[in-house]
C-alpha cells in the first residue's frame, strides 16, 4: 500500500438519483500509467473531478502519498488540490486560455511560484532583479517544455491558433508546468491521428519515466491504453468490473462484454 | 501604382468633405438661439469645419490603407485593422507623441476655457476608463457600477479635506485605499457569479452607494452635497486672487498677474500626471503573475483552477486595483469641483465609463483614448442639441458594435515573448 501514488477507498459521487461512481477503490503507482477505461458515461470524467477538486465526493477517501507525506486529497477544494497537493489535470474539452500566446499559458501555470517571487506584485513592480530573475527561469521551463513538444517557434501565437494537436500537446505540458505529483490526463488521443497519437505516447513515457510523475490516464482508443498503459481500470455505471494489466484487460471476457462489445 | 492610389484617394475624400459640409453645415453650423425673445442664427462654423476635415481625412487614410492592402495581398481588409495594424507598428512613437501634444496643450493659442474644461473632463474619463479597464478588459468582470468607487473616493476626499484640513497630496492616498477596500467589499459577494449577473449585481452596487451618500444626512449632507471642499494648492500655494494677510499665492510667488486659467491649467496637468500613472500602472502590472492570471481568468476560470491559480484573491485584486483608481479619479473630481452630490454618480456615468472600455476594444488601454476622444467628443458636439445627445451617443456605440463588435482596437498583444528571453 505505501508505496502507492494514489489510493481510492471507496470512492461514490452521487448527483440527486444517480449514483456516478459506486463505491470505486483503485490506486495508482508513482512509475505507472495507470489508465482508467469504460464507456461513455462509465464515470470516468467524474473520478477526476472528485480527485482534483471540481466535485466534492459523497462518500469515500483518497491519499495522495507526496514524498512519504500521506495527504488526504478530500481536504483540499478546487485550486488548491493543484496548489497545495500537486495534481495536475488536463480536460476531456481542451480548456487553454486560447487569446493567450502558448508563452503565457505556460506562464500562468507557473503562476504560484512566480507570484511569491514578485512579492505578490511589489517587488515585480519596481523590477527587482530578484523577480526578473525568477521570471527568466519561468521562461527556460516554459522552453524547456515547448522544444519537447515541437512548439517553441509558436511561443508567442495564440493557443487558440494552433492545430487541435498541438493544443493538446500544450495542455499536457501546461499542466506539466505546476510541477505535479500526479497527472491527471481526461482523452488526450482524442481527435489525434496515428503519427500525433505517436507523439503523445513517447510525450507520456518520457513524462512518466524522466520526470517520475505518476500519470492517470482517461482514454476510449484502446490501442493508446494498450500501448503504454502499465495498469488498467475498467469502470462501468460507476462501477469497477476489472481491474489488471492491459494484456490482461484485452483478454478478459468481462471487459469485452462490458465496453468492447457495447462500442459500436 | 503609388502616386495613382494617392489621388484617386484625395479625389474621394474632397467629395466626402464636400458631402460632410451640405450635412453638417445646416445641421451643425447653423444654430438658433432665442436672444432677447427674438431667434437669432449664431453660426459654429469651426465645429463644422473641425468635422468636415474629420470626414475628408478619415476617408483619405480608409482609402489609402484597405486598398493599398488590397493591392498587397489581394484579400478584403477592413479600416480598422489598418489602424490597429498601424498603431502596433508606430505604438511607442504615437504614445509618445500623444504624450507631448497632452503636455503642451494648455499652450496651444486656441486653449481656451472651453477646451480646457473638455480635456479635463476627457482626461477623468480616460483615467476612469483605465481604471475599470483593468476590472473589464484584463480580468473579463462586467463591473456596471464603478461609478461607486468614483462616488466612495470623491467622498473620501472631501470628508477627509473638509474636516481634518489635510492636503491633496494627502487625502488623495486615503481616498483610493477607501474606494480600494470598498471594491474588495463588493468583490466578495460577487466572487461566485459571472456575466449577466455579476453585472446586476454590481449595478445595484452602484446605486446602493448613491442612496446611501443621499440618505445618510448627517455624513454627506444627503441631496444637499457637500460644499466648501479645499481647492488644490500648487505644493501649498492657493490659486486666488486675493489671499488672506501674509499668504503667498502661485501667482505672487511667480511673480506673475492672477488669471484663474492658472488654477485651471494646474488642474489639468493634476489630472494628466494621475491617468498617466494609471496607465503606466496598468502595463506594468498586466506584465506581473497577477496581470496575467487576471486575462487567464477571463479566458477560462476552470482551467485556471486546475493550474492552482486561486480565482478569488485574483478577482479581488482586479476589484481593489480597480476600484482604488476610481478612488483616485473621484478625489480629482471633488478638488476640482469643490462641490460634490450624489447627482455626480447615477448610473449613466458608470454606462459611459463602461461604454469606453468596451468600444475601445476590451483590455486596449489606447483604445479607452480613442473612444473617450471619440464619445466624450461626441457628447460635446451636441451638447447644444440636449435631446439628441444620448441617440448620437447610442447611434455611435451600435456603429462600432456593426463595424468592430471586438471594439476599436482588438489586437491583444502578449505580455512576455519568447523573443526577448530565448
Ligand atoms: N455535474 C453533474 N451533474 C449531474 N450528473 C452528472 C454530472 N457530471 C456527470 N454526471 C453524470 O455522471 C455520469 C458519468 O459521467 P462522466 O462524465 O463521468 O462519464 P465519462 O465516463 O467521462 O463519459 P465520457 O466517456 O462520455 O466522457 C453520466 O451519467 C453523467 O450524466
Ligand atoms: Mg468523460
Amino acid at each position: 500500500m505505501s508505496n502507492n501514488l494514489l489510493d481510492v477507498q471507496n470512492l461514490t459521487m452521487k448527483f440527486g438519483g444517480l449514483i456516478a461512481i459506486d463505491d470505486l477503490s483503485f490506486s495508482a503507482k508513482k512509475d505507472h500509467i495507470t489508465s482508467i477505461i469504460g464507456p461513455n458515461g462509465a464515470g470516468k470524467t467524474t473520478v477526476f473531478n472528485c480527485l482534483t477538486g471540481f466535485y466534492k465526493a459523497t462518500a469515500g477517501s483518497m491519499y495522495l502519498n507526496k514524498d512519504n507525506n500521506k495527504m488526504d486529497l478530500k481536504k483540499f477544494s478546487d485550486f488548491r488540490v493543484a496548489q497545495k497537493a500537486g495534481v495536475a489535470r488536463t480536460f476531456q474539452n481542451i480548456r487553454l486560455f486560447p487569446q493567450m500566446s502558448v508563452l503565457e499559458n505556460m506562464m500562468v501555470a507557473q503562476h504560484n511560484k512566480l507570484m511569491v517571487a514578485s512579492g505578490f506584485s511589489i517587488l515585480g513592480l519596481v523590477n527587482s532583479k530578484s523577480y526578473l530573475q525568477k521570471e527568466k527561469e519561468a521562461v527556460e521551463i516554459s522552453k524547456y517544455w515547448l522544444d519537447i513538444i515541437g512548439l517553441t517557434n509558436r511561443a508567442d501565437d495564440n493557443a487558440g491558433d494552433l492545430p487541435y494537436g498541438d493544443q493538446r500537446k500544450l495542455e499536457i505540458v501546461r499542466a506539466m508546468c505546476i510541477e505535479p505529483h500526479l497527472l491527471c490526463l481526461d482523452e488526450p488521443a482524442a481527435g489525434l491521428n496515428a503519427k500525433e497519437s505517436a507523439e503523445l505516447n513517447k510525450l507520456l513515457k518520457f513524462i512518466k519515466n524522466d520526470k517520475k510523475t505518476g500519470i492517470l490516464l482517461i482514454e476510449h482508443d484502446m490501442s493508446v491504453v494498450m500501448g503504454i498503459s502499465d495498469h488498467v481500470v475498467v469502470l462501468n455505471y460507476g462501477k469497477k468490473i476489472f481491474e489488471g494489466t492491459a494484456k490482461e484487460t484485452k483478454n478478459s471476457p468481462e471487459v469485452i462484454e462490458a465496453y468492447l462489445g457495447t462500442e459500436d | 501604382m503609388g502616386k495613382d492610389l494617392i489621388q484617386k484617394s484625395l479625389k474621394d475624400s474632397l467629395f466626402t468633405g464636400i458631402i460632410a459640409l451640405a450635412l453638417f453645415g445646416p445641421i451643425v453650423g447653423l444654430r438658433t438661439v432665442a436672444k432677447n425673445e427674438v431667434l437669432v442664427v449664431e453660426p459654429k462654423w469651426f465645429v463644422v469645419l473641425l468635422i468636415v476635415i474629420f470626414c475628408a481625412v478619415g476617408r483619405f487614410f480608409i482609402n489609402l490603407y484597405t486598398f493599398r492592402k488590397e493591392q498587397r495581398r489581394g484579400e478584403q481588409s477592413s479600416f480598422g485593422k489598418a489602424v490597429s495594424n498601424f498603431l502596433d507598428e508606430k505604438g511607442a512613437q504615437i504614445a509618445i507623441a500623444a504624450i507631448a501634444f497632452s503636455i503642451i496643450f494648455p499652450f496651444m493659442p486656441f486653449a481656451d476655457r472651453y477646451w480646457m474644461d473638455i480635456a479635463i473632463m476627457m482626461m477623468t474619463y480616460i483615467m476612469l476608463g483605465w481604471g475599470l479597464n483593468i476590472v473589464i478588459g484584463l480580468a473579463g468582470l462586467l463591473d456596471l457600477g464603478y461609478v461607486a468607487f468614483y462616488a466612495v473616493g470623491a467622498y473620501s476626499y472631501a470628508l477627509f479635506a473638509i474636516h481634518f484640513g489635510w492636503s491633496f497630496w494627502i487625502c488623495l492616498p486615503i481616498a483610493g485605499l477607501f474606494a480600494g477596500m470598498f471594491g474588495i467589499l463588493l468583490g466578495f459577494p460577487v466572487l461566485r457569479l459571472r456575466g449577466d449577473y455579476l453585472a446586476i449585481v454590481t449595478l445595484a452596487f452602484g446605486e446602493m452607494i448613491r442612496i446611501l451618500l443621499l440618505n445618510w444626512y448627517e455624513l454627506t449632507k444627503g441631496p444637499d452635497g457637500l460644499t466648501g471642499i479645499p481647492r488644490p494648492s500648487f505644493f501649498g500655494l492657493p490659486f486666488k486672487r486675493y489671499p488672506d494677510e501674509g499668504v503667498e499665492t502661485f501667482h505672487t510667488f511667480f511673480g506673475l498677474e492672477y488669471d484663474p486659467m492658472q488654477r485651471i491649467i494646474f488642474l489639468y496637468y493634476l489630472i494628466l500626471i494621475l491617468a498617466l500613472i494609471t496607465n503606466a500602472f496598468t502595463i506594468k502590472i498586466r506584465r506581473l503573475p497577477v496581470g496575467r492570471a487576471w486575462e487567464a481568468l477571463r479566458e477560462d476560470e476552470i482551467a485556471c483552477k486546475s493550474l492552482g491559480v486561486n480565482p478569488r484573491n485574483t478577482k479581488l485584486t482586479a476589484f481593489a486595483v480597480g476600484a482604488m483608481f476610481g478612488g483616485f479619479a473621484g478625489s480629482f473630481f471633488a478638488t476640482r469641483q469643490a462641490f460634490i452630490s450624489p447627482e455626480s454618480f447615477t448610473f449613466i456615468e458608470s454606462a459611459i465609463i463602461v461604454a469606453i472600455v468596451v468600444l475601445g476594444g476590451m483590455g486596449s488601454q489606447t483604445g479607452v483614448v480613442l473612444s473617450t476622444i471619440f464619445l466624450i467628443g461626441l457628447i460635446e458636439v451636441f451638447r447644444d442639441f440636449e435631446s439628441y445627445r444620448m441617440v448620437a451617443f447610442g447611434g455611435a456605440m451600435v456603429l462600432i458594435m456593426v463595424f468592430r463588435p471586438r471594439g476599436i482596437l482588438a489586437k491583444r498583444k502578449p505580455t512576455i515573448m519568447m523573443g526577448k528571453h530565448g
